[in-house]
């Protein structure tokens, strides 16, 4: 009776551990998961007779396993972003990516210009259903082509209306392009953690 | 975009300093005998303060696997349940010696540095 309680309480915590570890590749999971029952076990038999305080005790010190679990996986972060339509979790894929290395460092760039292009022409075509008469695509003196509220009084609305479907569809494609583009390099990127450098012979 | 949330939760400099040291005293137990998980943490425990929360050392195991540092095989123990053994591969080798080159250096110039800060805890 008593055993069977404390194996629930052994599986919930692996149950929690493999929802963690959920992105790493599944064999390499099942080894984690049957490797820390081991530990378990061996906790256990260590201490004697298994009492569930006992077991308390051995869960405590393995850690909470969305503390332990990403730790060691900015691969994760990464497999997550390559299957993500979110530029939030692209952009945090490819941050993870920048840290190691110069290309990932110059894609960050590029979707950061990318991203913030496209949502300013989104912004703009949303800005001129909102208030047409001081949003504009301008184009003058001081400005070579800014979106936005104009204050200039040399500038010409180049766009008009047109700011509307140039902006919203512009923008959004925009988006969506670096998304993918930035989707199609994290296939490349290296997966495991910088350590995986080639040490110096 | 530095707002969001950092997935490594609250990090502290011991954590990180901890984190990347362990690595290193996981080859460096490896470099004469295949232990399994159980047995390095005791090591590890027993040697160093390195180990924070245990189960992060089966996911360094795991993932110095998967960079081809270690090898492992199941062995079946009289406990009933069988164990992980892990040992270094040449590559682990290479690894180990190149890392405790670097280590070695880093900390005698790191100890040259912090010198004055130690002598003034003194005074």
């Amino acid at each position: 009776m008593q055993s069977e309680k404390l194996q629930r309480r052994i599986d919930a915590y692996l149950a929690e551990l493999r929802r963690s570890l959920g992105e790493l590749p599944e064999s390499e999971v099942q080894e984690i998961l049957r490797e820390i029952r081991s530990h378990i076990l061996d906790r256990a038999e260590a201490s004697g007779e298994l009492t569930e305080e006992r077991l308390v005790a051995i869960l405590k010190a393995l850690g909470r396993p969305d503390e332990i679990a990403p730790m060691y996986q900015v691969d994760a972060v990464v497999a997550k972003a390559r299957a993500s339509l979110s530029p939030r979790v692209v952009m945090r894929g490819i941050q993870r990516w920048s840290m190691v290395s110069v290309w990932g460092f110059v894609l960050f760039v590029t979707g950061v210009v990318g991203y913030a292009v496209g949502f300013a022409l989104i912004l703009g075509g949303i800005g001129k259903i909102i208030a047409p008469h001081q949003v504009g695509a301008e184009v003058g003196p001081h400005a070579i082509f800014d979106i936005g509220i104009n204050n200039d009084p040399s500038a010409r609305d180049v766009l008009g209306w047109w700011l509307v479907p140039v902006g919203l569809a512009g923008g959004t494609a925009l988006v969506v392009a670096t998304t993918r583009v930035l989707r199609w390099t994290l296939r490349f990127a290296r997966i495991r953690r910088p350590t995986e450098r080639r040490a110096p012979a | 975009m530095a707002a969001t949330r950092d997935p490594e939760g609250p990090d502290n400099w011991e954590r990180q300093v901890k984190k990347g040291w362990l690595e290193l005293a996981i080859l460096a137990i490896l470099w004469n005998d295949k232990f399994y998980g159980l047995e390095i943490l005791r090591r590890l425990e027993k040697d160093t303060d390195l180990v924070l929360a245990e189960g992060t050392i089966y996911l360094i195991l795991a993932r110095l696997k998967a960079e081809g540092l270690v090898d492992t095989k199941w062995v079946e123990a009289e406990s009933g349940h069988p164990r992980k053994y892990y040992w270094l591969t040449a590559a682990g080798r290479r690894r180990a010696v190149a890392m405790a080159r670097y280590a070695s250096g880093f900390l005698s110039s790191i100890n040259t540095l912090i010198q004055p800060l130690l002598e003034k805890e003194e005074k």
